[in-house]
């Protein structure tokens, strides 16, 4: 697999002291990786069922990176990624059931159209910052929302449908790739696979890119990468197109293998429940927010029917909060960097929090 | 030692020749409040010129119209012979106006070098593949400008520490070093000596001397033996408005001057 090898390429490069992910990190996804390759027959030799929800997790991991490149590297918090992410998917719904399903045009064209959407948010979006750059970015990602749900294309164009408004569209075919069909769930796991761990590859190239270090700087100090010579709004909108790009590839894999695309996928939960996943995971480090959404979408189809899975949620929102406040990643690099800590760590968080909670 | 010495004669009558920076009727406004009121003045191209006044004389907000952080309300600033008091910093910056901070203000999780190096960077890249397909240490230039940098500022021993964990007077050169690394024509330094013991401020000021040798230098300075000793030039804010320009013994021994420090409270 070319994105394993595109993972172990960068090494001693670290010569100025600073990049994503050192040596053992890399073999480590490497692993993961492959691991992943190998259980996806194995699950699905027990149930078929399981490669199901191993293509929903993957799908929501890349998803969950490609926020993380924004809000974690670039330091913007969309609040909008359901936009870019539905954009990709109905991209994804209409081409394949109306033109081709070939993967190789219409999968380009869903990080076509999340670049697209996620330029023109961002460009109407970075002149604010923080929460309100948040708020914008939410209030045009309802706006597609309502565009898609009342089928607004259609009105404009004088058709029938495209959207197909608050049903959305059903029945769509799986791809095809140089005479194969993905129509198999293992066949469609190892191409969400594939595409997953070159994405990943990608976006851990970009961010150490002369670009990504420039976007890191924005996250770390906004008024002096602008002193130092960098456009920072021109910047900001290009990191946040890249990211839809991303989305709307997440989009693009999650449709077909749905055969739904409804209004849903835009809605502001996808987005809210994405930033619970980045922060879950651990912001910031690309590969932890993945980890986040794989865990969310897990529990959320095995214990979903169990109680109320907010509830769950939200209590293991609570918990990370308090105990591992840099997410599941964070937790793990302190686990690694001082084991016997691990303890004291947690019982320090507890007594902060306590303290936090009586002042 | 005045560094090499800028005639009155030049000063006078035919400094519009030799001037990297001037302003011309500069006002700036902010809401009520008269920041700039009307200043003309000019920064000969070389050496060190030495922005003195009392607190609220508007010597930051010059600093900040300067840099682009602030559009004048009136007024017109050239560098260079162009226009320049509607352009972005960023772009500023790549013209050649550079400025250092008062308040150490740079990358913390980052490295010496890494701070520097970005800096560096910004002059070599743009929006093209390899700026974003590259590892951004596989380019040797940015790096190589960053250790000469951080060698004429004595931190290349501790490169590759994080900035945070340096001491106060490396951060101080680290944030002048950051500067430098733009390759300015005109350094902006904003009290480069505040805060700081008698022997980091020697180290400084020669420095300041040593980056004048091929920079112009304009500084806001509170420390007037400091400001007697390296400037080639005063120019001397009040109330927003400028009270003189000239040679350090000028305006040493010009009445207006010491009568606005006096009803200023003087200097910190």
């Amino acid at each position: 697999m070319m994105p394993v090898f595109e993972l172990l390429r960068d090494d001693d490069k670290a010569r100025t002291g600073n990049q994503i992910l050192s040596r053992p990190g890399r073999i480590l996804l490497v692993v993961g990786i492959l691991g992943l390759a190998a259980a996806g027959p194995i699950a699905g030799s027990i149930q078929p069922f399981w490669v199901n929800l191993l293509v929903r997790m993957l799908a929501f991991a890349l998803l969950a990176l490609s926020l993380d490149f924004v809000f974690g590297y670039a330091g913007l918090l969309s609040f909008g990624h359901a936009a870019m992410y539905g954009a990709g998917g109905y991209t994804a719904a209409l081409l394949v059931g109306q033109v081709t399903p070939n993967a190789l045009v219409v999968l380009p064209a869903s990080v076509l159209v999340g670049v697209v959407v996620a330029a023109l948010i961002g460009w109407l979006s970075v002149r604010a910052r923080g929460i309100y750059f948040a708020m914008l970015t939410l209030a045009f990602a309802q706006l597609l929302y309502v565009v898609v749900f009342t089928d607004l294309p259609a009105t404009v164009a004088g058709v029938e449908t495209v959207t197909g408004g608050d049903n959305g569209l059903y029945g769509i075919g799986s791809y095809e790739l140089a005479g194969i069909g993905f129509g198999d769930p293992l066949a469609y796991y190892f191409l969400t696979l594939a595409l997953v761990a070159l994405s990943l590859a990608g976006l851990i190239r970009l961010a150490n890119s002369p670009f990504g270090r420039v976007v890191q700087g924005i996250r770390e100090n906004e008024e002096r990468i602008e002193f130092i010579g960098y456009d920072v709004q021109r910047y900001k909108v290009i990191a946040f197109a890249i990211s839809g790009g991303f989305a709307g590839l997440a989009g693009g894999l999650y449709v077909p293998f749905q055969s739904v695309a409804n209004p849903g996928l835009l809605h502001w939960t996808v987005s809210g429940e994405l930033v619970v996943m980045v922060l879950l995971g651990g912001m910031g480090t690309l590969w932890g927010p993945m980890v986040g959404a794989g865990l969310v979408v897990f529990l959320e189809d095995r214990l979903g029917g169990v109680a109320s899975w907010e509830v769950i949620l939200g209590t293991l929102f609570v918990l990370v909060v308090i105990f591992a406040p840099r997410g599941i990643a964070g937790a793990l690099i302190s686990l690694r960097d001082d084991p016997s800590g691990a303890v004291d760590n947690v019982k320090q968080a507890l007594k902060n929090y306590v303290r936090e909670v009586r002042d | 030692m005045s560094g090499n010495t800028i005639g009155g004669a030049e000063t006078d009558a035919d400094a519009s020749s030799g001037a990297i920076l001037r302003t011309e009727g500069l006002t700036k406004r902010f809401g009520p409040l008269t920041a700039l009121d009307d200043v003309s003045l000019e920064i000969p191209d070389g050496g060190i010129t030495a922005i003195i006044g009392p607190n609220g004389a508007g010597k930051t907000t010059l600093f900040n119209t300067f840099t682009g952080k602030h559009a004048p309300t009136e007024g017109r600033i050239e560098f260079d012979g162009e226009q320049i008091s509607d352009v972005e910093p960023h772009e500023v910056v790549r013209r050649g106006i550079v400025r250092s901070f008062q308040i150490t203000n740079f990358f913390s999780a980052l490295t010496a070098l890494e701070n520097v190096r970005l800096a560096a960077q910004a002059r070599y890249t743009g929006f093209g593949p390899s700026d974003f397909l590259t590892h951004h240490a596989s380019h040797d230039e940015p790096i190589a400008d960053a250790e000469r940098v951080l060698e004429r500022v004595g931190l290349d021993d501790v490169a590759t520490e994080t900035a945070s964990s340096l001491a106060y007077g490396q951060r101080r050169h680290l944030e002048v070093a950051i500067a430098l690394a733009s390759e300015p024509r005109l350094l902006l330094m904003d009290e480069p000596t505040a805060g700081m013991s008698p022997e980091e401020t020697n180290e400084t000021v020669e420095l300041i001397e040593d980056i004048a040798s091929d920079t112009t230098v304009v500084i806001i300075e509170h420390d007037m033996d400091i400001v007697m000793d390296i400037s080639d030039q005063i120019a001397v804010l009040n109330e927003g408005k400028l009270l003189t320009q000239g040679v350090p013994s000028e305006v040493q021994s010009d009445e207006r001057v010491q009568e606005a420090y006096l009803r200023g409270g003087g200097h910190e």
